[in-house]
């Protein structure tokens, strides 16, 4: 699914050149369930926001379902982007003027799906993820756990076949925290690619491999559950 | 503590710079017109105080019966014999004093010049303490003295001690200069430069006036003009109101109820007003305020600018909820907390009215340059008003979003929760409502305003005003006898097309009228009738078609009219047919209607020709109903028409011709549109003045516009950074945008329309002839806010649709 060759991304100021990313090569297939760990600074945001199209390498190659996305425009990124790829942040990043119902149907909003079967979409996946019942309440009102649930409906609202989470269970309690690990690992079980960055080891272990990154480096690779 | 506040205050105006300048911008523009609506309100109503007795001088006016249909509610004068009943029957006052003003050539030696002279009684001399330079105020002891200004001394005689000397009024009367003043200073009434300007420069006694002019002001109940003020002093411990009640019963005693004129039928009372209200008396005459709508507009920009100011700093002070509640975290009580943001407010409103006066200090003399006024900032008198008007637009603009952000949680607001959710969006939405309503408004009028005026100066085109030369002052007695040698004199220039005499011409605010009937024995309940003495030309000269009969000539006898015949063909205009009671114009010709001139007898006209309506006075009045006749003596005016190609050295030809017949008498000349642009400046002073205000008010609502619309972009950009991970197009989240700032504006615009449309009315109210509902306008002024504020948000939304996700979802 994902196949990045010497990835590399720097950023240079005036007087300092930072490599976020140095000569990077990683291959994950559709199903997979990686975690992608290491030290604060380490470019694992970076890595993730690549594979993600919101961000480009400055070297390297980066095909995506065998399509090389490398010089694609902006336009052409997000088209991409929102067919295949699902969003969960550490701090969520709901709107918070919307409900829950209208987060979630957020997502379906620019692919063109009309209204009814949206509206039957976002019932479905509340159902799923168990938030129904909080369907006309606002971002503020909920718990933490709660809104990442939301969340994790809007990212795979759209049928993407790929969830890129980043820090998913970083502002949560040890429960929701589970909670959320679980409700991933269905996804993955039901056919779903997840990329997740992560400091926890516990949370880690939910992913089937691990790759972990130091200074913009891949140290280790390693299948974990097989 | 406070020290702490004000140093945050500076801290946070240079943290955010854009905003700081747009309020500061915003308030230093809502004061400077404040202030100088105040300075000038102040300074037009406080004229003549330098006067030492003038706190105890009053005016007499006269109020008019509205059914007398002549456009103005009030005089600023009444009938000359009504001083001397003041002074007959009311001892207890220490002084009343009439002033007429006329017009006359007058001659020193080789020096002729056309001057206007006021006839005076001499308590006018006790009222009005003036600056004798030479003799005193015996110079009226006579009736051949005359005291002059310096001006006027220094005009005629050079370096010249001008006591004793000669000057001539038109060619005929001596009189004997006895004094001279000193020129009156500028804000004084006897300088008002509205419309009526007529500066003191030469004082005839009044007993002198029917000896020079016939007129006999003593018993005189039929005439009144602008300008010729009854003036009453006061002893200290009278006042306005026991003045009042006794020229109540001095008008129901002796005012006369027969008669020609029926004054009593015109003037339906008077009214005293304090001396401070002469400079000002003309827009109570025509009933504008427009001393008090210039200082309420100026109020009104300067709220607008608040507003502006409550709405910026609502939002930006929600954006500080952090901060609040990590002060209410260590302790901070609401009252600390509101006192900091008020002083925040308070910093800015100081730094405004800093660069207000500033700015005041600048125009000021531009202004005073251009009007000839003497308005300027007397720090020392005005300085209490200057503080309290900074404390009260700060507090004022401030107190909302102080009160708002200092009621926060403090654990929500260390979260960040205060500012989200839907009721915050809707604060925004009646800020960005309340901004278009007042620009839109204030637009709509405007455009109404211009529309309306636009109105009038093409109504006025009916007549070719910029092909009609006109000569004035040609009654004089030894002019009339030259008349049609005058006449064939300019008929002689090339491009000279036609010559008419008259006693009056187009929009001359002139209401020369009497009672006329079809009813012999009940003359009083006719029409009032106004009328015009012209000559057999005067309706080629202004294009006015004859619809019926024929027009009356010199080759019919009982067509000129002689006083003695008591009776005259005439012509009449459409209305004055139909108001008489003629069934058409044509069932007219041959009809008769009379006139009761008391003891001249009874003076029957009959109708020769009835001409098309045309509105005379133009401007604000409505068409009225007018006869035309002819008669040899009392033509002031001639009226030359030029071709439309004559060359610019035609007025050169016609002087040149003018001085073959009337060497001694300098030619006054002016194109008709002159006459027009005289009367029509009012009205184009007032809608340029509200126009400048308007425009002021759109700038500052557009900062404000232009502000929220930042501030909503910058707090969207989380939103913003969402959708576009989630697949959002810039095409998207620029529609996104501009589609939610403008969900207010298009509710807040038909309340902008109908607002703007109801305050318009008042102005359209005043004039006969209105445009019709201006929904043009009103669409005009709707779209123009609309793409303001799509251009305004567009801005904004196209830089913030730029922006990468990543940079504004990042950890917290």
């Amino acid at each position: 699914m994902i196949n990045i060759q010497n990835l590399t991304k720097s950023y240079r100021t005036e007087e300092v050149e930072t490599l976020a990313l140095n000569n990077v090569s990683i291959e994950i297939k559709a199903g997979e369930f990686v975690a992608i760990m290491g030290p604060s600074g380490c470019g694992k945001s970076t890595l993730l926001n690549i594979l993600g199209m919101l961000d480009t390498a400055t070297l390297g190659h980066y095909s995506f379902k065998g399509e090389d996305v490398v010089g694609y425009s902006e336009a052409k990124l997000g088209v991409i982007r929102k067919q295949n790829i699902g969003f969960i942040f550490q701090n969520f990043n709901l709107i918070d003027e919307l409900s829950v119902a209208e987060n979630i149907e957020l997502a379906l909003l620019y692919h063109n799906i009309k209204s009814p079967e949206r509206k039957n979409r976002v019932t479905a996946v509340m159902d799923k993820v168990g938030i129904t019942h909080r369907a006309k309440h606002m971002p503020n009102q909920l718990s933490g756990g709660q809104q990442q649930r939301v969340a994790v409906a809007r990212a795979v609202v759209g049928n993407q076949t790929m969830i890129l989470a980043d820090e998913p269970t970083g502002n949560l309690d040890t429960a929701h925290g589970q909670e959320v690990m679980r409700m991933l690992q269905k996804l993955n079980e039901e056919g779903t690619t997840i990329v997740m960055v992560t400091h926890s080891p516990t949370h880690a272990k939910y992913a089937k491999r691990t790759i972990n990154l130091l200074d913009g480096q891949i140290i280790t690779d390693d299948i974990i559950n097989e | 503590m406070l020290k702490s506040y004000i140093k945050i205050a500076f801290r946070s105006i240079l943290k955010n710079k854009l905003y700081a300048a747009i309020n500061i911008l915003g308030l230093t523009l809502g004061l400077v017109f404040y202030l100088f609506g105040g300075l000038l309100a102040t300074y037009e109503n406080s004229h003549d105080q330098f006067f030492e007795n003038s706190a105890r001088v009053y005016t007499i006016r006269g109020n008019i019966n509205a059914e007398s249909n002549i456009g103005v509610k009030q005089l600023d004068n009444v009938f000359s014999a009504v001083a001397p009943q003041i002074k007959s029957n009311l001892s207890e006052v220490d002084a009343v004093a009439r002033t007429i003003l006329r017009e006359f050539l007058i001659s020193v030696e080789e020096n002729n010049y056309y001057e206007k002279v006021r006839f005076a009684d001499p308590e006018l001399l006790e009222i009005f303490d003036f600056d004798f330079l030479e003799g005193d105020s015996s110079a009226f002891a006579g009736s051949n003295g005359i005291i002059i200004t310096e001006t006027i001394a220094n005009k005629y005689f050079g370096n010249k001690n001008p006591i004793g000397e000669t000057l001539t009024l038109d060619h005929e009367n001596d009189l004997t200069v006895m004094a001279v003043i000193s020129d009156i200073p500028q804000n004084s009434h006897f300088n008002s430069q509205i419309v009526m300007s007529m500066p003191i420069g030469v004082l005839i006694p009044m007993v002198a006036m029917e000896r020079i002019t016939k007129f006999q002001p003593d018993t005189d109940w039929g005439n009144s003009s602008m300008g010729n003020l009854t003036y009453v002093m006061l002893p200290e411990t009278l006042d306005r109101e026991w003045l009042q009640d006794q020229m109540d019963g001095i008008y129901e005693r002796f005012v006369p109820d027969t008669g020609r004129f029926t004054p009593k039928s015109f003037l339906t009372g008077f009214d005293v007003r304090v001396l401070s209200e002469a400079n000002t008396a003309i827009w109570d005459v025509i009933g504008i305020p427009v001393i008090s709508i210039v200082e309420g507009l100026g109020g009104i920009v300067l709220l607008i600018a608040c507003v502006n100011y409550t709405n910026l700093a609502t939002a930006q002070f929600m954006g500080r909820a952090r901060e609040v509640g990590l002060r209410k975290t260590l302790g901070a009580g609401q009252m600390q907390l509101l006192l900091q943001f008020i002083i925040e407010s308070l910093t800015i409103t100081f730094f405004s009215m800093l660069l207000a006066l500033v700015v005041l200090e600048i125009l000021i003399p531009i202004f005073n340059s251009a009007t000839g006024k003497i308005i300027f900032i007397n720090y020392l008198y005005t300085l209490p008003w200057l503080v309290l008007t900074t404390v009260l637009v700060g507090v004022f603009s401030g107190a909302y979003p102080s009160y708002l952000i200092t009621k926060t949680n403090p654990i929500e607001a260390l979260r960040d929760v205060a500012r989200k959710g839907r009721s915050a969006g809707l604060i925004r939405a009646v800020m960005i409502g309340i901004q278009f309503t007042f620009s839109v408004s204030i637009l709509t009028i405007v455009l109404v305003v211009f529309a309306q005026n636009e109105k009038v100066e093409e109504s006025s085109r009916i007549f070719p005003k910029d092909q009609i030369y006109i000569l004035d002052r040609i009654n004089v007695e030894q002019m009339e006898g030259r008349h049609e040698v005058l006449r064939n004199q300019i008929l002689n220039i090339a491009y000279v097309e036609d010559f008419t005499l008259s006693s009056q011409v187009p929009y001359e605010q002139n209401n020369r009228s009497f009672q006329a009937s079809t009813v012999l024995n009940d003359i009083a309940s006719g029409i009032s009738i106004n009328q015009l003495n012209i000559d057999e030309r005067f309706i080629e000269v202004y294009n006015i078609p004859l619809i019926a009969g024929r027009k009356i000539t010199r080759k019919v006898a009982m067509d000129t009219h002689i006083r003695e015949n008591g009776a005259v063909n005439v012509m009449v205009n459409e209305l004055a047919a139909k108001q008489l009671g003629f069934a058409s114009s044509e069932a007219a010709i041959g009809q008769f209607f009379y006139e009761d001139e008391g003891d001249k007898g009874i003076t029957t006209y009959t109708i020769v020709g009835v001409m098309e309506d045309r509105n005379i006075l133009g401007l604000f009045a409505s068409v009225k109903p007018f006869v035309f006749f002819m008669r040899a003596a009392s033509y002031r005016l001639a009226s030359i028409k030029i071709s439309s190609n004559a060359p610019i050295s035609i007025v050169q030809e016609i002087e040149e011709a003018w001085q073959e017949v009337y060497w001694d008498y300098p030619m006054q000349g002016k194109f008709l549109d002159e006459t027009f642009q005289m009367v029509y400046l009012i009205f184009d002073m007032g809608s340029k003045s509200l126009a400048t205000f308007s425009f002021i008010a759109l700038i500052i609502a557009s900062f404000g516009l232009f502000g929220l619309a930042a501030f909503m972009a910058k707090q969207k950009t989380k939103e913003i950074g969402i959708r576009k991970v989630l697949g959002a197009s810039n095409k998207q989240i620029i529609q996104l945008l501009i589609w939610q700032f403008l969900t207010p504006v298009l509710w807040a615009t038909p309340l902008a329309l109908g607002i703007g449309y109801f305050a318009s009315q008042t102005y359209l109210n005043f004039f006969a002839e209105r445009i019709g509902m201006p929904y043009g306008m009103l669409i005009l002024a709707g779209l123009f806010g609309l793409i303001l504020s799509c251009i305004t948000v567009s801005v904004h939304a196209f830089r913030v649709s730029k922006i990468n996700p990543i940079k504004v979802l990042s950890h917290e």
